[in-house]
């Protein structure tokens, strides 16, 4: 990792000195060990800053949505699910793919922070949760590459492969009605709207959130469970289908709350309804709930 | 004037959203062939049963009903050509999801009955307003105003 930080700071110096691009999106040192903030690079003297550690956990492709319309290109660090991310605003119509350079490092996974914290700098600290069952660890797009992309290729077939563990999800479908919903009430009794997951998520990308719109009234005032919940579902019809995992949702939600688990329920629906379908993988223009097949399971009759 | 609602009068509400071109016409159907079937349901017209958003099934959970059904043409008959293709990904899902949440199956439906279905109209509200009688009241996701 150490190696992989040392070409992440030459290959932005190199690009911000030739005026390649304006600004270097990567992550710095944050206040504690095991934090990793975004950072802003624009100056090539402040390209020691950046850094390539466990705990690059934020997904940096959100931030290019600031970048939109400015002049000039902006180069950003991609991990295998920040990729996803991007391609996801780029089906979207939200980016231009010119503006942007791209340079991708191979992800080994980032650890769990909240374990962090209570393990300590010499514990073993294992890997988030996200990225246990991560699929794409490697960049799907890119300019750059930086590392070595054979023994990261190999690393990643391997996990291609492997099937995702829906035990979580599986273990909430088998409870009884009742149960679900005081499980799901107790959870979202403590939401309190701060918008933090959809602010991080990349497929919350609508100019105007429907949240935010007061006049339509789709969402009340009134911080009460009901409200909430409609929240929380809303939310995940809203990005069913085009959720690519990376599990920032639940890492932004100072409440703790599991948000994953809906987010992995429609995964799951989606692939067994609908055919496997990993979102932003490619850019094809075909959402699982934006066309159809007639041959789709026929329930309504 | 309201007539307070009490556990012995208890009657469910139940909101039907009726595509225009086939469910809308298959319940006139009904009614025109004077086919008797219980008057707890409310119907709400909309163009397509692509119309009908999965916000709109939320808030009236939210707002007190205790039951929602989804209605269109069959696949291949739709006036728009494609909508309910669309209506019938969205709601294979939501059901999904709403019963993950902890909201019993039989309260949210979805069902295709043609504007030549009268009889299955009368059918398919008979039955789901005999399961939601069985069910309860529903509290869940409701407001608590």
């Amino acid at each position: 990792m150490k190696e992989i930080t040392l070409q992440m700071q030459e290959l932005a110096r190199e690009l911000l000195q030739k005026g390649e691009v304006n600004v270097v999106l990567g992550w710095e040192k944050g206040t504690f060990w095991y934090l990793s903030p975004p950072a802003f690079i624009d100056k090539p003297e402040d390209v020691e800053r950046l850094v390539f550690d466990d705990y690059c956990h934020h997904n940096l492709s959100k931030y290019l949505m600031d970048y939109r319309y400015q002049d000039g290109k902006v180069a950003v660090f991609l991990k295998g699910c920040d990729s996803r991310a991007f391609n996801i605003l780029l089906e979207d119509n939200q980016l231009e793919r010119e503006k942007y350079v791209l340079i991708g490092i191979p992800c080994p996974g980032m650890k769990d922070q909240e374990k962090a914290k209570e393990l300590g700098i010499n514990g073993d600290i294992p890997l988030a949760k996200k990225c246990q069952d991560c699929k794409y660890p490697n960049p799907l797009v890119y300019d750059y590459f930086l590392g070595d992309k054979e023994a990261a290729d190999e690393a990643a077939a391997t996990r291609e492969a492997k099937a995702i563990d829906y035990s979580d999800v599986e273990q909430i479908e088998k409870m009884t009605p009742d149960e679900k919903y005081d499980f799901w009430s107790s959870q979202y009794e403590r939401c309190i709207r701060c918008y933090a997951c959809r602010n991080v998520c990349p497929a919350c990308n609508c100019r105007e959130c429907i949240f935010d719109q007061s006049r339509t009234g789709w969402i009340g005032k009134a911080n009460n469970t009901s409200e909430n919940q409609f929240f929380a579902l809303t939310r995940a019809m809203h990005v069913a289908g085009r959720c690519i995992e990376c599990g920032e949702c639940e890492r932004a939600c100072p409440m703790n709350i599991p948000i994953m688990l809906l987010n992995k329920k429609l995964i799951k629906d989606i692939n067994q309804l609908f055919g496997e379908y990993d979102a932003g993988v490619k850019v094809d223009g075909v959402l699982p709930l934006g066309h159809f097949d007639k041959n789709d399971p026929e329930e309504f009759m | 004037m309201s007539v307070k609602e009490t556990a012995s009068n208890w009657e469910p509400k139940i909101l039907v959203f009726a595509c225009n071109w086939c469910t809308y016409a298959g319940a006139d159907l009904a009614g025109l062939s004077r086919l008797q079937y219980p008057p707890n349901i409310r119907i709400l017209r909309v163009p397509c049963s692509g119309r009908v958003n999965p916000q709109f099934v939320l808030r009236a959970f939210q707002r007190g009903v205790d039951g929602v059904l989804v209605a269109g043409c069959h696949p291949g008959d739709c006036h728009y050509v494609t909508g309910n293709y669309f209506t019938r990904r969205r709601y294979l899902l939501m059901q999904r999801l709403l019963e993950y949440v902890g909201l019993d199956p039989e309260r949210f439906q979805a069902r295709w009955i043609s504007g030549s279905e009268g009889p299955k109209f009368q059918e398919v509200v008979t039955k789901l307003t005999e399961d939601i009688k069985a069910l309860g009241p529903n509290r869940k996701l409701r407001d608590a105003q």
